[in-house]
């Protein structure tokens, strides 16, 4: 009689680890998608108008580029924000090391503009909505190593379908 | 059974098989990610915590990871001139901090000072006479480090764990200084 339940309930574990097993391989293509190849992702903010809508777009972001040094000029990027390490921004890539950067220091206010050399190993990114974004202009040239994927195209919402 | 059959039966084995092997290296890449791995550490600037080359050291990903790691930690981090190159320095101060150091100790005693910005570390090596780190090329954000360094594997005569302060004695020669000064 005990070894009738055993037997029935070390079947139902058995079952239940199998499937969990499934679901865990499942999850862990799901990620290794999502870091290393493309994923959605949703981003916000007033910086990149008009390209991308203030109160957020899903975009297609893949994370192969960057890795191979295929990321220039004029590419939308996902960057580790260097002043707050947690958070990730949106801009898009001005100038790559060695070019030389004219900016305007603070558009809403003068006219003032100011010249750089990019450092090597760095790039220089802006929003487009330069009136509103706290880009290159403000925190400096960042370290390529701090690139973290390139924005492809959008895909929500459906109205704004399509590459960037 | 027909050649058709065989053959059918080995692609299946093949697979199986190839799937195992990819399953063992997605293992070891996740934890090579996300919680330890070896690594190999050479080069002058950080004498004589470790030596000129083939030392062996474990790091861990979890602190720089999760913003643990702090001053006096030795750590990996990617170099800000060169995104494919990975350097081995000591953290000496953190955002908001007030760091004087000497520019060229090997030239002149010329110091400057500087408050390290936000989001942001201060990292010299060991060997400030050999070393190019965070004087040279400034304060590095934190996103860039990848590991901190806790334990040395070889050379044998210096294992143990890496402290929050550089050594001022080969650790493999410790044992020979105790014995000459004794």
């Amino acid at each position: 009689m005990m070894k009738q339940l055993f037997g029935k309930w070390s079947a139902i574990a058995k079952e239940s680890i199998d499937r969990a097993a499934i679901v865990a391989k499942l999850l862990c293509l799901l990620h290794v998608t999502n870091t290393y190849i493309f994923s959605p992702t949703l981003v916000y903010g007033p910086s990149m108008l008009p390209t991308l809508n203030l109160t957020g777009d899903v975009v297609l972001s893949e994370y192969v580029s960057h890795r191979l040094g295929k990321v220039g000029p004029g590419d939308v990027v996902l960057v580790q924000s260097p002043e707050n390490p947690r958070k990730m921004i949106t801009k898009r890539v001005v100038a790559m090391e060695g070019d030389a950067v004219s900016y305007l220091v603070d558009p809403s206010r003068s006219d003032r503009s100011r010249t750089i050399v990019v450092p090597k190993g760095h790039v220089w990114n802006q929003g487009d909505n330069i009136y509103a974004s706290n880009d290159s202009r403000n925190f400096g040239p960042i370290p390529y190593g701090l690139i973290q994927g390139k924005v492809r195209c959008r895909v929500w919402p459906l109205d704004g379908f399509g590459s960037l | 059974m027909s050649l058709f059959q065989q053959w059918a039966f080995l692609v299946k084995e093949a697979l199986d098989k190839s799937f195992l092997v990819a399953k063992f290296f997605c293992a070891v890449h996740v934890t090579n990610t996300y919680l330890g791995s070896t690594a190999v550490v050479y080069g002058p600037s950080m004498l004589p915590t470790f030596s000129l080359n083939n030392d062996l050291v474990l790091l861990e990903r979890i602190s720089t990871r999760n913003g643990k790691a702090g001053t006096g930690d030795v750590v990996v981090l990617q170099s800000p001139e060169n995104p494919r190159k990975f350097v081995t320095k000591r953290i000496t101060g953190m955002e908001g901090d007030k760091i004087t150091y000497i520019v060229d100790p090997k030239n002149s005693d010329k110091t400057e000072t500087v408050i390290v910005p936000k989001g942001h570390v201060w990292v010299q090596g060991d060997n400030v006479y050999n070393s190019y780190d965070s004087r040279n090329f400034g304060p590095v954000p934190y996103g860039l480090l990848k590991g901190k360094i806790f334990w040395k594997i070889w050379p044998t005569s210096a294992f143990g764990s890496i402290g929050r302060r550089p050594e001022t004695v080969d650790p493999a020669l410790k044992d020979l200084e105790q014995a000459n000064q004794s």
